[in-house]
């Protein structure tokens, strides 16, 4: 007998909310999380007495409870999360920042952005309303073959510009692939940022995962930190299936199923060669990692800074380019986001800005590993500097007004999260039904397709409903 | 379980899941999805807590007895008779 029923490796949003699912219905289950916090690419950390978040800029998804089969109700009624003390607050607004001033603004009102697509380009906006027409009528949660986002929406609108102001903002928040998406990726993205728009949840994002955890517990549900898995087990027949986990202790422990939210790569990075024979062929690694700076400003900047949207998107080069830079980072597009902007949080002390730029993980492992003893922080100190300059361009000088700054790499990505290059997006092929060679091991999380905070619960969610509970 | 029993078992698993269901209401021979607004998600959610709590299998081809709380009761009281 096994010592679980299932095992789910990674204690992320989609592993905790496949645990809560699971455990839900009276089953055994345990998860295992290589670090010693929750939340994978949706963290926290302190310093100097302070939490701070990593990766969370804003939930998208936002639905009033009224909504019932929006994605975050549906989430929410199916962990068992009442709807009606989730407490949320509404963005202020957003906006998309490209050359010559062009200011593409949108909010949880979509009527806005219909209006700022008139406004902008009149002569599009029947092509505009056309599109999004034929979106609504999409199910694009069908598994069905790619297809260019950018080519389809070139086609639809016959607006360059229009077509890469729309992208620009649903790359950032979710695309594996290199200046394009697949179009139902774009769909979904479209629906989650545009459409319902963007939130918080009260307090931190310590607390959204305490109240997982805590609830996850409610049913039974064991999670176990430091607890990264080296291997996973096979059976030695024909058909092999995961019978289990070896720890990087050396502790092993059986299962009769496995759900992975780790990665496909990184899960088959965890499965012997001989069993898989040209496996990462099969799962192509990401390409797409970012830098991230945190700077907590007084509150008194505010008069003197452009921050009155919640979240910016620019880019300022002729064509927004959405790669793997060749420099360290690029800085000629980037999100700067002010996670304050919010209605009815309380204002703090100080305010937090946080900026995120396309990055090249293979330049900043070179120097964390191959350049003398101080490289990396010298190249992340010049970096730094950089980023302040054009983003103070865009928002206004705020250099000298800094209290407190902090800074992410590609490196750090890969060090807290075990992405492969770094690559909170993952892979860009995309696992949609979960399914991996062996039968009774299944992907939740990044890979599976679902996208930010709401699509990662909802792929664990999802996952466990269609394979480990029937 | 008597047919009421198991009648009130339902209710309480459907208020369960749906903190806005107006139970009150509930017409016992109209399906339950034009009257609750479920989905398939929610509807699944129904027949794992009757897993769950009676460690009875409902096999996927017999949801269609599941429509109406009538039809379900009429469906579970042979298989909760020893309840």
């Amino acid at each position: 007998m096994s010592d679980f029923p299932l095992i789910i490796i990674g204690g992320g949003l989609s592993g905790l909310a496949a645990g809560i699912r699971y455990a839900r219905f009276g089953n055994d289950v345990l998860i295992l999380e290589k670090h010693s916090k929750p939340g994978g690419l949706n963290s926290y950390y302190t310093r100097r007495g302070m939490l701070l978040e990593t990766g969370l800029h804003a939930v998208t998804n936002y639905a009033p409870p009224e909504e019932r089969h929006a994605p975050l109700n549906r989430l929410l009624r199916q962990l068992k999360i009442s709807r009606r003390s989730f407490i949320t607050h509404e963005q202020f607004g957003s906006r998309v920042l490209f050359p010559d001033n062009v200011s593409l603004s949108f909010s949880n009102d979509f009527q806005e952005l219909v209006d700022e697509v008139a406004r902008l380009f009149p002569a599009t906006t029947d092509r505009f309303l056309a599109l999004v027409a034929d979106m609504d009528a999409a199910n694009p949660f069908l598994p069905e073959p790619r297809v260019s986002a950018r080519k389809r929406l070139r086609e639809a609108l016959d607006n360059e510009l229009l077509t890469e102001l729309l992208l620009c903002p649903l790359m950032y928040y979710g695309s594996s692939e290199e200046n394009d998406m697949d179009y139902s990726q774009f769909i979904i993205m479209f629906r989650s940022l545009f459409q319902e728009g963007m939130f918080r949840p009260s307090g931190t994002i310590k607390d959204l995962l305490d109240l997982l955890l805590a609830h996850y517990g409610s049913f039974g549900g064991r999670i176990r930190f430091k607890s990264g898995v080296s291997r996973i087990l096979f059976s030695a027949d024909h058909h092999p299936r995961a019978t289990g986990v070896e720890l990087e202790s050396g502790e092993i422990i059986t299962c009769d199923a496995l759900l992975t939210t780790i990665g496909f790569r990184e899960t088959m990075g965890l499965v012997p060669d001989q069993l898989l024979p040209g496996k990462n062929e099969t799962a192509p690694a990401g390409r797409l990692s970012f830098t991230e700076s945190i700077y907590l400003l007084p509150q008194a900047s505010r008069d003197k800074l452009a921050c009155d949207k919640t979240i910016t998107f620019y880019n300022t080069a002729p064509r927004f380019n959405y790669a793997c830079p060749g420099e360290a980072v690029d800085l000629t597009s980037g999100v700067i986001c002010f996670p304050e902007n919010f209605h009815g949080l309380e204002s703090k002390e100080y305010i937090q800005l946080r900026v995120t730029h396309l990055a090249n993980y293979g330049i900043w492992q070179e120097a964390a590993k191959g350049g003398p003893a101080g490289t990396y922080a010298a190249l992340k100190e010049e970096w730094g500097k950089r980023s302040k300059e054009a983003v103070g361009k865009i928002i206004g000088n705020y250099r000298e007004n800094i209290v407190y700054e902090d800074s992410f790499t590609p490196v750090t990505v890969k060090k807290y999260t075990g992405k492969v290059n770094g690559a909170i997006y993952g892979s860009p092929l995309k696992h949609k039904d979960g399914r991996t060679p062996f039968a009774n091991m299944f992907i939740a999380g990044t890979d599976q397709g679902y996208l930010g905070i709401i699509g990662a619960m909802l792929s664990g969610v999802t996952m466990v409903n269609q394979h480990l509970l029937t | 379980m008597t047919a009421e029993e198991i009648k009130d078992v339902l209710i309480e698993i459907i208020e369960d899941i749906d903190e806005d269901a107006d139970m009150a209401s509930l017409k016992p021979d109209v399906a339950l999805r034009d009257q609750l607004d479920l989905d398939s998600m929610d509807f699944l959610d129904i027949v794992m807590e009757l897993r769950k709590r009676y460690k009875i299998q409902i096999p996927e081809a017999d949801y269609p007895h599941l429509a109406t709380l009538d039809s379900c009761v009429a469906y579970l009281t042979p298989m909760l008779a020893g309840v």
